[in-house]
């Protein structure tokens, strides 16, 4: 086991460092939960879809929004969609994603414009809760735009990545991340 | 660049076999790869970014038809292709496999047989290095023994275990194409199961440390970015001359060749042969993009009420029980289908904890999580699907970036696939209440080793190609991997469409003069 060990460290050494330069070449120095914190230019969101898409995936995955979700979203939809870190591209959403999460965002305010007569941020918790969950399995009566159901998986993915998916979310889940060659925190 | 004696088309597991093999013989290789170079550095331990191993573009239309391909989850872009985020399940196909026509009345016959093949299966596991014990496996047809002793049995798997034992089905260790021990340079592997994020260490059979570095040393050119719109042809279209490209500064090029091999996967050989030629390239049987398969698969979980370690081992699962004997389903359903038990499961990603109960959110998502991870495990029905006519890839109306038409794909699962899956999921329900598992649930038919649309056969009346993977109309284009495929077995594909790969390399290299001209 001790020699495992020692494999393990010095794979995870030698990997230390490349990553940043060689997947995303100007490294990134932020990671989404500092972006947010700092309130960092958003480079294709809007304000407004960043207060819409965290306040749904709080409801979805509560501590997300802190977490960055909408910050790791911005992010990687500035990217060519081939270096996207988005679940998106496994749930066959057609890249550009842009159009798929602003859609969604549209989609989701119009819904409860019409029979809230406030976009979603603004509305309590218990209505938010009870909208989230009729976007998936099936799609509320009267949505109109991408379909719930995808962008209901999407984003509660996108939740899930940022609290759960690194290293400091296995932490949290008391299980061991055990990297070949560990990620970078800065993403 | 001047012309050269073989170019190959994409630069994944078979393209790997094909670079090494001929240019070992001192044959000119290049390999012209869609995605960009990756080194085993590239390979992070993180399904965030081993999302970057898949494609993203959309040039693949899979809502012709009313079954998804999952072609973005099963496809690979870059080096090393799909087997580099593969999980390693190393079967053999059957030999029944061979001859669905002659034996069942099903389907059609391969050119080939078992026997044929079988060699190249010994030859192809014992380079690569596979993980098991035969003895325990009563449904594997004839093969030398594996060369590795099994993987280890986790917490996860041996709970799982204990399920089938109590219905009285017998599991084996998993076929694995994962190294227990050191072998031919590389590690053994340290379980810790993000084998689908990619290995950097190669313990897995990953083309990067298996075929690429011989294909490397013995010079075969790799070029990176570089994508493939059509392979050119003389005026009588019988012989192919080269491969039309787009490079990295996306100026539209032309690269001679002798030979031409397409090895792009599934969907893509069938997509440049379509794009090659008015009706598609070596057509006559009007069979290009037919017989389209997958195999229907289906993943069971089960939380216990003790923790499963079930983030530790090999990403494909620990067991395995196959019931490969197509007639003798007892409800009458034809076709095969296999267990593979015990899998990983890391908290997120599509395959991950999170989305095994997608249903769930809020505070609640915070505690299955908590428990998901620490106290499930899970299993994969692999079942057969039947080559259906029907079931194809056409030219779509929409273009690429490169200005060729996209990959329309009109499918639905089979009949009987469906069914196996379904019967798979009552039986697995089963298994895993039996294994004393306090909840067991399964999720959403899926689709895995996407096959078909450049079969083989026995003439262009029937096929686009040979057993060789030859092209009945044009002598020297070759087409590898599993697109090839007239039956789709319930095995997992990558062993098989190896010692295929190998098995046309020495008739190739036998008969190099014939075959060029």
């Amino acid at each position: 086991m001790a020699a495992t060990m020692d494999r393990r460290r010095f794979l995870r050494e030698s990997g230390r460092g490349i990553a940043v330069a060689s997947i995303f070449g100007p490294a990134i120095v932020l990671s989404p939960a500092e972006a947010r914190e700092q309130a960092l230019p958003l480079k294709v969101l809007s304000p407004a879809d960043v207060l819409t898409l965290e306040a749904a995936a709080e409801i979805l995955l509560p501590g997300s929004a802190a977490a960055g979700v909408a910050y790791f979203i911005d992010e990687q939809l500035s990217r060519d969609p081939n270096d996207s870190l988005l679940i998106a591209r496994y749930l066959q959403v057609p890249p550009p994603y842009t159009a798929f999460y602003q859609g969604s965002v549209q989609a989701l305010n119009g819904f409860t414009l019409t029979h809230h007569q406030k976009p979603f941020a603004e509305l309590d918790v218990e209505t938010q809760k009870q909208l989230v969950a009729s976007l998936f399995p099936e799609q509320p009566e009267g949505w109109r735009g991408p379909p719930s159901q995808p962008f209901y998986l999407c984003l509660r993915s996108d939740a899930v990545d940022v609290v759960y998916g690194t290293m400091e979310g296995f932490a949290a889940l008391d299980i061991p991340y055990l990297a070949h060659i560990e990620p970078e925190s800065k993403w | 660049m001047d012309k050269v004696d073989a170019v190959i088309v994409g630069a994944g597991a078979v393209a790997m076999v094909y670079a090494a093999r001929l240019a070992a013989e001192g044959k000119q290789v290049l390999v012209l790869e869609s995605g960009p170079a990756r080194e085993a550095k590239d390979l992070i331990s993180s399904q965030l970014w081993a999302r970057r191993l898949k494609w993203a573009t959309p040039h693949v239309d899979e809502f012709g038809g009313e079954d998804r391909i999952h072609f973005n989850m099963n496809a690979g872009r870059g080096y090393g292709g799909a087997a580099i985020h593969h999980y390693g399940v190393w079967p053999r196909f059957d030999e029944d496999d061979f001859r669905m026509h002659s034996k069942f009345g099903r389907a059609r016959d391969w050119p080939i047989s078992y026997e044929d093949v079988r060699p190249y299966y010994d030859r192809v596991q014992q380079f690569i290095g596979i993980a098991g014990d035969a003895s325990r496996e009563p449904w594997r047809p004839p093969g030398e023994k594996y060369p590795l002793p099994p993987v280890p049995n986790f917490r996860h798997s041996q709970l799982l275990e204990r399920g089938f034992i109590k219905k009285g089905i017998p599991v084996s260790p998993m076929p694995l194409a994962v190294l227990t021990q050191p072998h031919n340079g590389r590690p053994a592997c340290l379980y810790d199961g993000w084998c689908d994020a990619g290995c950097p260490i190669g313990a897995i059979a990953n083309p990067l440390m298996t075929y690429y570095p011989l294909a490397k040393a013995a010079g075969a050119r790799f070029q990176a970015d570089s994508h493939v719109t059509r392979v050119l042809t003389d005026k009588s279209r019988s012989r192919a001359t080269g491969v039309e490209y787009v490079d990295p500064q996306g100026q539209r090029r032309t690269q001679m060749a002798d030979l031409v091999i397409l090895a792009a996967f599934t969907v893509e050989n069938t997509r440049i042969m379509l794009n090659s030629s008015s009706g598609g390239l070596a057509n006559r049987s009007d069979t290009l993009g037919r017989y389209l398969m997958v195999h229907p698969a289906l993943t069971l979980f089960g939380l216990y009420a003790e923790e499963t370690q079930c983030h530790l081992g090999v990403s494909g699962g620990h067991l395995y029980t196959a019931q490969p004997d197509k007639t003798g389903n007892p409800d009458a359903v034809f076709g095969g289908r296999h267990w593979e038990i015990g899998l990983v499961l890391k908290p997120n990603d599509l395959l991950g904890v999170a989305m095994t109960r997608p249903d769930i959110h809020g505070d609640a998502l915070h505690e299955f999580m908590k428990a998901g991870s620490k106290r499930m495990a899970a299993m994969s029905a692999i079942c057969e699907d039947q080559p259906l006519a029907e079931n194809r890839i056409v030219a779509s109306e929409n273009r690429d970036e490169f200005g060729m038409p996209a990959a329309k794909v009109i499918y639905r699962v089979s009949p009987d696939g469906r069914a196996l899956a379904d019967q798979a999921r009552q039986e697995g329900l089963e298994i895993i209440k039996a294994s004393g598992a306090i909840q067991a649930w399964s999720g959403p038919l899926a689709a895995q080793h996407i096959m078909g649309g450049t079969i083989m056969g026995n003439s262009a009346e029937d096929s686009v190609c040979d057993g060789f993977g030859i092209t009945h109309e044009l002598g020297n284009l070759v087409i590898g991997g599993q697109s090839t495929f007239p039956t789709g077995s319930h095995a997992n594909t990558t062993f098989t469409i190896h010692a295929l790969a190998e098995r046309t390399c020495d008739h190739l290299v036998e008969h190099w003069h014939d075959i060029v001209g």
